[in-house]
């Protein structure tokens, strides 16, 4: 058991990287990203069709659930494990990517190109709204506060007419194609595609911000937020960048989303959705972007492919919430030595 | 290249309306005066035992008791599991009159209150005692909460497939009279009584007793309650289980008075009982008391001036605002302006 | 390379393995003799009575189908909806993707056909529902209609609405109506389309919506009891028809209490309690045990293990029959079956004949019929 707790994969990784030359690491990544976009073909194809989803369609099941958990799971991980705040309305920022890409597109006929600037747009104002008078809390109060705002928009979205009430909004078109891929129900490879490539560019946009200042103060936040106040460090406005930036990751999740599935409706976003995210990313390693998105691979993709879990799906995630903090609260893949959870003492 | 129609703005204003016309209907004031607040008062009382859970384990640990909306959920069907399983009352049942009814009644409130007691000390040693041992960090003990509420939600979920389940009518719903439209019926009645009697109890409690001091103690400063040889764990397990006995009084008259218990019935109730907690100022007990009237009171005449869709709106919002503006609520504490 | 990492990878690759031996059930090559139907409904959950009283009526067709030894036999499988949009627009894609399924029985409920419509509809899968009855998913100008994959076998709620107002008024003379509804795809419209035709018999005092799910309807009843209706109609499903009637009457209210075919299921009277005696249904159907023989109902009892068939058992038996009408003569791909139920003409196990509209709809209509819960059971009573 102890093994189990003190095996640190990430390290491990993090060794045979830094053994690698330059065009060793090229090779690698290539082929990797390679390997990603022939998945859709995985199911059918012999030696990998164990990989098939009973019920539904293995190719839709890469983009939701595993894909959007993935993509979701990423902007969530920049909140929590980054900055240490815990969000637990993150599916807000998911339904007004949604809503918009529905409103914008059936009243005015924009498309999905035109509208995702929008939906990030929008997602990231909703951010600052919550988040200016939201994080001068700390700790539960925020994720309370975060909880109120998810249900509100909820709850308005079921209200107003605009966003169709309680019926949502149907005949949202898919996104027209592009160099000739067509994005349509007969080709769900092409979404999982456009997922593939947000993903990247979000892992390569967070990479970025991490190894600069503002993941360093994110670091130092998460730390300990009064010493990094004290060390001059801005930390109102760091904790609302980690903040926008994660509700534009979820902005543009919901714009993608709203433009397959076509049909949207209030009821698919509930409370539920923002604790399986968090579960994904606790049960990933909170702060690893590679722990997030195998964590999120692994519990968006299990209950699709073992039906009985499926059906006890929420309780499993429960189970992985309460055990993952109980034995190993750094998740599947910790963060890095240095960023390790270091435990207080209280009092 | 973007088809902006800067007309679209204007047909943008217009869907805006709402989809039922919110009529403030302040004539219900007048109207219904009398009815709406008994409501109020009625199942804001039973906000406040619920709240209990909620702010007494907040003065103890400084950590918001996550499971308690699954606790009281469990004191529902507890209440059901007696009446209908174990007393063997099923729904088409006649009520029950005189001292049959009275020792009934009360076998029941008893059971679901230790029922509850029960799985709120679990749910204390399994969400949180480990992680204070070990010092894990906040963030951790919030989330091993959150896990631990809804494992318990979706295993009644499972056990139950999902359907409502209903108690049978022991207790006939009699009128004492009216009072310019308040009907006070003996549920309601019953719903006013027993609460402010178990809130007298428990106050007396806390500020007479020994173990009532040690709490006291122990919400001020867990340093010095140490030093003073307190011990601090039997301190904490004592909360629980008094959040646990009032939750599961809570959960008893709730089944009494609707009749009805479904597995999220935890939900709704957990997020408007914290927000009684917080109005009332979090850590305080009489706080607890006046916010879940308060915020009763505002529920109902909010539903009846705006329109039922808007009534958890409110209670969010009341919540939001609370947390925002005014976070030390009627009569509590600063809200984690402090250090951790 | 690290001993740890060695090992990690061999219990990786084994449980790999291990999964896929296990897992090893892949769709087996369809038997050229046999085809598959789904039903798509609420199995489980809080509606479930909705889709557990339906299936019993496809289970009797096929059964009795299948007796008769026909060259192709037809299976069917389940998708359990839980009468929930979300949900459907999840199963819905994987059904479509079963290419054994050549046509959809369903679905039960309006919200989740919406969600469905984008799945089946470009996978050319024809749907025949039982109860859907949401006028937009046949109005040939709503953006969420069905057309042209979906059919209902039962009136619209068009029809439904305004008759739920007749009959609740029924023998009341000054009606004064409240109007309530649940806030779902099915519920606001069917209160809402009862506004017209109540307001042509009496007055409209007031009406609410209260959102399907909520605990509390006591401030509901306050302001139905202060109003001084004396005809209640709800727009919504059994349980919060329930929970809104028993608050209603605790409250004090003695007037009329009316729904629609949402709150007509078996469990009703029974979590209604007290407050059911005499509520007024309607539903747009006709009761299945009505139209069998004795004989056959016995036979329905052993196919299916139900004694008393339950509401819309009559529209699931005649949306399957239609299905297999057209197997039977041969069509057996998705768009032959689709060219069939478009065009042809059926008949309903009542003696009626089905033939549907170009939106999916019943030529002529259907009709609705007017129940009373009488001492704890929905009894029919006459057509509403």
């Amino acid at each position: 058991m102890a093994n189990l707790t003190r095996f640190n994969l990430r390290d491990k990784g993090a060794e045979v990287w830094a053994g690698w030359s330059r065009p060793v690491r090229t090779i690698f990544v290539v082929s990797f990203i390679v390997l990603m976009g022939l998945l859709p073909f995985a199911a059918s194809w012999g030696p990998t069709s164990f990989l098939n989803t009973p019920i539904t369609s293995f190719q839709n099941v890469l983009v939701y659930p595993v894909g959007m958990f993935i993509l979701m799971a990423l902007g969530l991980n920049i909140v929590v494990g980054k900055s240490g705040l815990l969000d637990l309305g993150y599916v807000a920022f998911f339904a007004i990517g949604a809503y918009t890409q529905g409103i914008l597109s059936t009243l005015y006929g924009w498309n999905t190109w035109e509208i995702m600037p929008f939906g990030i747009a929008f997602a990231m104002v909703a951010g600052v709204i919550l988040g200016l008078p939201a994080l001068r809390l700390r700790g539960d109060y925020l994720a309370i506060i975060t909880l109120g705002f998810g249900e509100i928009i909820r709850i308005v979205a079921i209200n107003l007419s605009v966003t169709g009430g309680p019926n949502g909004i149907p005949g949202i078109p898919n996104p027209p194609s592009v160099f000739g891929i067509k994005f349509d129900l007969m080709h769900p490879e092409a979404f999982f595609w456009l997922v593939l490539a947000m993903i990247l560019l979000v892992v390569w946009m967070v990479r970025r911000f991490t190894i600069r200042r503002p993941g360093r103060a994110w670091e130092a936040i998460r730390q300990d937020e009064d010493v990094a106040a004290l060390m001059g460090v801005n930390t109102l406005v760091y904790k609302l960048w980690s903040f926008v930036i994660g509700a534009a990751v979820g902005g543009a999740a919901g714009v993608l989303y709203a433009s397959k599935v076509a049909v949207i409706s209030p009821d698919m976003f509930k409370f539920d959705v923002s604790i399986l995210i968090l579960a994904c990313v606790v049960f990933g390693g909170i702060g690893n972007i590679w722990g997030v998105i195998m964590g999120a691979a692994i519990l968006a993709y299990l209950p699709e492919r073992i039906r009985f879990i499926s059906e006890a799906r929420q309780l499993v995630f429960g189970a992985v919430l309460i055990l993952m903090m109980n034995l190993r609260p750094d998740g599947l893949l910790p963060r890095k030595k240095r960023e390790k959870i270091t435990e207080k003492r209280s009092i | 290249m973007w088809p902006l129609s800067f007309g679209g703005v204007a047909t943008l204003h217009n869907t805006l309306h709402l989809n039922r016309s919110v009529d403030m209907n302040f004539s219900v004031i007048t109207s219904q005066f009398w009815s709406l607040a008994l409501q109020g008062l009625a199942l804001g009382l039973i906000y406040a035992l619920v709240s209990l859970g909620y702010t007494m384990v907040y003065g103890v640990l400084r950590l918001i008791n996550f499971a308690n909306s699954e606790v009281f959920m469990f004191g529902t069907f507890a209440t059901l599991y007696i009446e209908v399983h174990f007393l063997g009352y099923d729904i088409g049942a006649p009520s029950l009159h005189g001292f049959k009814l009275v020792y009934t009644l009360a076998f029941a409130l008893l059971a679901s209150m230790l029922a509850c007691a029960i799985l709120a000390i679990i749910v204390e040693l399994v969400a949180y005692r480990r992680l204070r041992a070990r010092g894990a960090n906040r963030l951790a003990s919030l989330i091993s909460a959150i896990g631990v509420s809804i494992f318990l939600l979706e295993g009644m979920r499972i056990i139950t497939i999902s359907r409502p389940m209903t108690t049978p009518r022991l207790l006939d719903k009699w009128s004492f009279g009216e009072f310019h439209g308040a009907n006070f019926r003996i549920d309601t009645v019953m719903t006013i009584v027993a609460p402010i009697i178990i809130f007298v109890v428990l106050d007396q409690f806390v500020n007479r007793s020994r173990l009532g001091k040690s709490i006291r103690a122990v919400s001020m400063s867990e340093e010095n309650s140490k030093l003073m040889g307190i011990n601090i764990n039997r301190v904490i397990t004592l909360t629980f289980c008094i959040g646990g006995l009032t939750t599961g009084a809570a959960a008893f008259l709730y089944t009494t008075v609707y009749e009805n218990t479904i597995f999220n019935v935890g939900f709704n109730m957990g997020i408007a009982a914290f927000t009684a907690a917080v109005l009332g100022g979090i850590g305080n007990l009489r706080g607890a008391f006046y916010g879940g009237i308060a915020l009763g009171m505002l529920e109902q005449f909010a539903s009846a001036m705006l329109g039922s869709q808007w009534k958890a709106v409110t209670v969010f919002t009341v919540l939001v605002a609370v947390l925002l503006f005014k976070p030390n609520g009627l009569f509590g504490e600063a809200v984690q302006q402090t250090r951790t | 390379m690290n001993k740890k990492i060695v090992s990690g990878l061999a219990i990786a690759a084994a449980t790999t393995l291990a999964l896929g031996v296990v897992a090893s059930a892949p769709a087996n090559a369809a038997a050229k003799k046999s085809v598959t139907l789904a039903f798509q409904g609420p199995l489980t959950g809080g509606d479930a009575q909705l889709g557990q009283d339906q299936i019993p009526g496809a289970i009797y067709a096929i059964a009795l189908y299948n007796a008769k030894n026909p060259a192709v036999k037809v299976e069917l499988i389940k998708a359990d909806s839980q009468c929930d949009g979300t949900v459907a627009a999840n199963i819905a894609p994987g059904v479509a993707a079963n290419k054994a399924v050549i046509g959809v029985i369903g679905t039960s409920c309006s919200g989740e056909a919406r969600n469905s419509f984008p799945a089946y509809r470009a996978a050319g899968l024809t749907m025949i529902a039982p109860s859907a009855s949401a006028v937009s998913l046949t109005d040939p100008k709503a953006p969420d209609r069905g057309f042209p994959i979906f059919h209902r076998v039962v009136a619209h709620d068009g029809f439904q609405a305004p008759a739920l107002a007749r009959y609740a008024a029924k023998g009341v003379t000054a009606p004064k109506f409240y109007v309530i509804d649940d806030m779902t795809t099915y519920g606001g419209p069917l209160a809402k389309g009862a506004l017209p035709q109540a307001k042509k018999l009496g007055t409209v005092v007031g009406t609410d919506s209260v959102a399907k799910g909520t605990a509390d309807y006591t401030s509901v009843a306050s302001k139905v009891k202060a109003s001084g209706a004396n005809v209640v109609i709800y727009g919504g499903y059994t349980t919060d028809a329930a929970k809104l009637f028993k608050a209603l009457r605790d409250g004090g209210y003695t007037g009329i209490l009316a729904s629609g075919d949402g709150t007509n299921t078996s469990d009703f009277p029974g979590l209604a309690g007290k407050a059911a005696e005499g509520v007024r249904l309607t539903a747009a159907d006709v009761p299945f045990d009505k139209i069998l023989t004795p004989a056959q109902l016995a036979e329905f009892t052993k196919i299916t293990g139900v004694k008393v068939p339950g509401l819309y058992s009559t529209t699931a038996f005649n949306a399957t029959n239609i299905f297999l009408d057209c197997i039977s003569q041969g069509k057996l791909t998705r768009s032959a079956i689709q060219l069939c139920v478009n065009s042809g003409s059926f008949k309903g196990v009542g003696g009626d004949v089905i033939k549907f509209n170009r939106y999916g709809d019943i030529i002529g209509g259907a009709p609705v019929g007017g129940y009373l819960v009488k001492n704890g059971v929905i009894v029919y009573d006459s057509v509403a």
